[in-house]
């Protein structure tokens, strides 16, 4: 199975960072006990005993530097898991060369990272209330918004700024669908499969966004450029890109596929 | 005694008026048949299940009612992009002007969740079934499935009706320019993207 997943070295997903001992200031140590626990033992069953005994410091200590006790507690191992699920995509969608690869690998990154995740699994089987509160309605919008603006500036490459946000929004639902809902016939974790459905549904989608008052026709894929006859004056700086950055693209699409 | 439809029928909505007064949680047996007018005896002869059964009765009722408004809203829209628009405004002031909807979702959200999102499945396949025929009157664009294509409008839609996100779906214009790009741009044929660059000074 072609898996595109995050956490390389020094990633903290699902796990606490390697530098996280004694000496790591105690808001770290806490959060980091917090995800231990809930791998081992499931969010409704972890009290904040757990955590602080895991922490190695005292409850007082933990209610002191987390005041809303569990709750926020949760909210703050959550907080953390996605920074780090986006800081690890960050890494790989600075190499992406056009608005196709850094959709797919958004996509089948994010979808795989979620997959591979010591916690996220295993809460959607057994306690999916848990995790579906941070997907659905105002909760949801709020991810939403996170994952926008986070996804924007890489494509902001290509496209204006609030044009970016739309797209990384819509990629972000697309990663949420299928997460919460599951396809047989579409593997979200599949770069291959998710560039499919990137050509079929997303792109052509982000062509139509541009409209006809767009300053320039959108080079959306090193591989169109090569197809388009429109002329280069009409491709304006994106033609430029394209040559320089063709073959990194290709060597990039290998690596995901082998 | 054979059994009478009409007792059934008031049964079931006397469980979606409980679950609307009460919420989920809350309903009892006992409540629904005093709404219907029945005896919890008659109650349970109708539905063995109990409270399981007439719960799962109600939201069916609820669901069937829904796709019922919906199909008035939109059995005569002339495009597919008509359908969709149409579609997505009604459903969204339907969700957010439900007064069951709104009751579960602030005394059981734990209960409807998992309706929208980990079991909604059904409801995904309800919405691509109903799809699937307009797809299939105004035709896709070639190379499109129109099975995978209506799976994944259903799926869109779901989303945006549980999360709206950035767009204002009471604005007839933001919604038609959600069909335009993110919902029907790669399903349908639209006129052929012009290469030329007309804007560029």
């Amino acid at each position: 199975m072609v898996r595109g997943g995050t956490g390389g070295a020094g990633s903290t997903w699902g796990r606490g960072a390697p530098d996280e001992g004694p000496s790591a200031p105690p808001r770290n140590r806490i959060v980091d006990a917090a995800l231990a626990c809930i791998v081992r033992q499931g969010v409704a069953k972890t009290t904040v005993d757990d955590v602080a005994r895991a922490a190695g410091l005292s409850r007082a200590t933990v209610y002191r530097i987390f005041p809303g006790g569990k709750d926020e507690l949760l909210r703050s191992t959550a907080d953390s898991q996605v920074a780090t699920l986006f800081t690890d995509l960050a890494v790989r969608l600075s190499h992406e060369s056009d608005v196709r690869g850094v959709l797919v690998t958004a996509i089948s990154g994010a979808a795989a990272a979620i997959a591979d995740h010591p916690a996220l699994a295993t809460l959607l089987d057994v306690e999916p209330e848990v995790v579906l509160r941070f997907l659905a309605f105002d909760r949801g919008s709020e991810l939403l918004r996170l994952a926008s603006t986070f996804g924007a500036p890489f494509l902001a490459r290509w496209m204006p700024m609030d044009e970016a946000a739309r797209v990384a929004e819509w990629a972000c639902r697309i990663v949420l669908t299928y997460l919460v809902d599951p396809s047989d016939r579409v593997d979200c974790t599949d770069p291959v499969a998710v560039a499919r459905l990137v050509d079929t549904f997303v792109l052509p989608g982000v062509r139509t966004l541009r409209g006809p008052a767009a300053d320039a026709p959108l080079d959306l894929t090193s591989a169109a450029a090569d197809r388009d006859t429109a002329g280069p004056a009409g491709r304006g700086q994106g033609q430029d890109h394209h040559r320089t950055d063709h073959h990194r693209t290709e060597h990039h699409r290998g690596e995901e596929v082998s | 005694m054979a059994p009478d439809p009409a007792v059934r029928a008031r049964l079931v909505e006397a469980a979606y008026a409980c679950v609307a007064r009460y919420g989920m949680g809350k309903t009892t047996v006992e409540d629904i048949g005093r709404e219907a007018g029945v005896s919890r005896a008659t109650a349970y002869r109708y539905f063995p299940g109990g409270r399981e059964e007439l719960l799962d009765a109600a939201v069916t009722h609820g669901v069937a009612q829904f796709f019922l408004r919906l199909y008035e809203q939109i059995h005569d829209a002339p495009s597919l992009e008509q359908v969709m628009e149409r579609g997505i405004l009604f459903a969204h002031r339907a969700i957010v002007e439900h007064e069951v909807l709104r009751r579960i979702m602030e005394t059981d959200p734990e209960l409807l969740l998992p309706q929208l999102t980990v079991e909604g499945h059904q409801v995904r396949a309800s919405i691509a079934a109903f799809l699937l025929p307009y797809l299939r009157a105004h035709g896709v664009a070639p190379g499109v499935d129109e099975l995978e294509a209506a799976d994944f409008l259903a799926r869109m839609t779901m989303s945006y009706m549980t999360s709206p996100g950035r767009w204002d779906l009471d604005d007839p214009a933001q919604v038609s320019e959600l069909v335009r790009t993110e919902l029907l741009a790669g399903i349908v044929v639209g006129p052929e993207p012009s290469g030329s660059d007309p804007a560029r000074p």
